[in-house]
């Protein structure tokens, strides 16, 4: 099975990696100059599980090597109308492309360009960043998860997908219910992008403050109620785990779109709470936090255009 | 009659420079490494109605140089305390003491010390700012202070004669008869712009961008109004219109001084402007989910700044 994944960033790189490793034939499409890095240097991976450097297939075309069975398309939101543009002479016949994006309004983006049948599910728990020098900081969890949308037996590429990434010791993989997963995602992501964004600090920052325990669980149960009237209802033992992570007293956990907004970058405001709020809407259910967290994204952008945000 | 300043920062600076300009007699109360540079360079202003830079009478501590008819008190509110200590000895019996502070919860304070009798209500609207070499720098156009008794009865003596010495300078403004309303308009005006501007992190001209970003900027607006009311000093529809009219000017980029100081790391007026406001809506049965979670925000910058020092 031929697997492509676009870029090489912090999920597609480190997740590409171990699937080289246990001998997958995977190759990575990037811009010419990453291409370049990576073609001399290999992909250097420095992580918890042990560091190491991998050679690895590039291209900087889609067409080259087309078509692929797989194509892993790890982006940001604002990113994905060029990220289809890139993989599209890729894309073949046959191929699956699984999309590892926050929130779910890509679908319909992804669907509309490729048909509904050849897009799966999927996410990555993959913790990490990009460091100065390209190399992959890898910083602990190591989850993906994908499947079929439709909840019928898995094509024969996501199982093939999942059993090299097994060998490759990734964590997750197939999942049966790869929809609920993707809203048990969704509802910590839009609770901790919203309050860190909004609030501008930590959770522990948060917790500090008379009501900010009292706010991260109303946001919270703003995004469960969501997901439930969208069919989604979130675990009692998810809902625990996440309210318990948010609202840890002290914790320095912070979403990486404080620091994206920090550095006056793009953020997925739409994608990861602008949607939330929108179905909320949808649904007559009540969200004023997730407005404020919105509004206040909106604001960032707003600035963001007229002055670029200079200090 | 004598007046005491405490501090020769922005508004103290401006506005004693201007009294003094025109004749009061006027004295700085300030710390010994201002003293040693405005003996140096006197107190310099830079200002849209002309520069100087005069010599002025300054002293270290309150109990130089009194007994003062009026002590002008231009403090940030989170330094109310030290503020207090240091007029104290300058407080005699026929002093009257003139805040020009934002919002309200100072006068409890300061009559708490001193005795309602001796504290009128004041507030300034100076846009002032001062360099780091301590140079006064008055950019807009505007320059007023306005102060008055808060029950509303005729002004003392000092009062008037404190009117009669602005209205001979060149700063606007005097005598209000009805003080405490003036004081919770600009409170309206000031707890909703930096609410807002400093939840946003935006101006206010950003905030009209976002979908919502009105209609938040108005529900805040009605919260503080709605905690007037029940004080009852309920601005009424002028004035409100007032105020709402500023804060929905499209493709603004006025913003609160609290966001500056958001941005630059400084301490902000955040207890005071918006969670007192929140304080006297919750004793008052009214609900102020905005400002709630704006004041959140600023408590979580106030962790993060502790944090960071």
């Amino acid at each position: 099975m031929k697997i492509l994944i676009l870029g090489a960033g912090a999920v597609g790189g480190y997740w590409g990696a171990r699937l080289t490793q246990t001998g997958a034939d995977v190759t990575f499409l990037l811009r010419e100059k990453r291409a370049e890095l990576v073609k001399r240097n290999g992909l250097v991976v420095k992580s918890p599980k042990g560091d190491f450097t991998q050679k690895v297939k590039v291209v900087t075309k889609g067409s080259e090597g087309a078509p692929y069975d797989l194509i892993i398309l790890a982006c940001k939101a604002y990113d994905l109308p060029s990220a289809m543009d890139a993989i599209a002479p890729a894309v073949g016949a046959n191929t699956t492309i699984v999309p590892i994006l926050n929130g779910h309004a890509h679908f319909a983006t992804l669907d509309a360009r490729f048909g509904q049948e050849k897009i799966a599910g999927g996410l990555a728990r993959i913790s990490g960043m990009l460091g100065p020098n390209g190399e992959i900081l890898h910083s602990g969890a190591s989850g993906v998860s994908f499947g079929e949308r439709d909840g019928k037996p898995a094509r024969a590429a996501l199982v093939e997908l999942d059993a090299a990434g097994k060998k490759g010791g990734i964590d997750g993989g197939l999942n049966a219910n790869i929809n609920q997963d993707l809203w048990d995602k969704w509802i910590m992501l839009g609770a901790i992008a919203s309050m860190c964004s909004a609030m501008r600090g930590t959770i522990g920052d948060m917790m500090a403050s008379e009501d900010g325990e009292t706010i991260m669980n109303e946001i919270l149960d703003e995004c469960c109620k969501v997901a439930a009237a969208e069919g989604f209802k979130i675990s009692e033992k998810v809902v625990g785990n996440v309210r318990a992570s948010l609202t840890a007293k002290g914790a320095k956990t912070v979403a990486s779109i404080l620091g994206d907004m920090e550095k006056g970058g793009a953020v997925e405001a739409h994608q990861i709470v602008g949607d939330m709020l929108g179905r909320a809407r949808k649904h007559g259910i009540a969200a004023p936090n997730l407005r404020f967290a919105y509004a206040h994204l909106q604001t960032y952008e707003a600035r963001r255009a007229r002055d670029g945000l200079k200090k | 009659m004598k007046i005491l300043i405490l501090g020769a920062g922005a508004i103290g600076g401006y506005v004693g420079g201007r009294l003094q300009q025109s004749g009061s007699d006027v004295t700085f109360l300030v710390r010994p490494a201002r003293q040693q540079a405005i003996a140096r360079d006197g107190l310099v202003i830079k200002s849209t109605k002309g520069d100087i830079a005069q010599k002025v009478k300054t002293v270290t501590k309150g109990s130089e140089g009194g007994p003062y008819d009026i002590v002008l008190l231009t403090c940030k509110a989170y330094d109310l305390d030290s503020a207090i200590e240091a007029i104290a000895p300058a407080v005699g019996s026929d002093t009257t003491v003139v805040p020009l502070l934002n919002g309200m919860r100072h006068l409890d304070v300061l009559d708490a010390k001193f005795g309602k009798e001796k504290v009128v209500g004041g507030l300034a609207r100076v846009g002032v700012a001062m360099s780091p070499e301590g140079t006064i720098l008055h950019t807009s156009p505007f320059a007023a202070i306005s102060f008055g008794e808060r029950d509303g009865q005729a002004p003392r003596a000092a009062l008037q004669e404190l009117d009669a010495a602005i209205k001979k300078s060149i700063v606007d403004g005097g005598l209000h008869a009805k003080i405490v309303q003036d004081l919770w308009d600009k409170w309206i005006m000031l707890c909703s712009l930096a609410a807002t501007n400093c939840l946003m992190r935006g101006s206010s001209g950003d905030i009209l961008e976002a979908d919502e970003g009105r209609a938040i900027v108005m529900e805040t607006v009605d919260e503080c109004q709605k905690v007037a009311a029940a004080a009852g000093h309920d601005p009424g529809d002028k004035g409100m219109q007032t105020i709402r009219g500023f804060l929905t000017v499209k493709g603004s980029k006025f913003t609160a001084s609290m966001l500056h100081d958001l941005e630059k790391g400084a301490m902000v007026e955040a207890d005071h402007i918006v969670g007192d406001m929140i304080a006297r809506g919750r004793k008052a049965g009214v609900a102020t989910p905005n400002l709630r979670i704006a004041y959140a925000h600023l408590q979580v910058y106030l962790t993060r700044r502790a944090r960071a020092v």
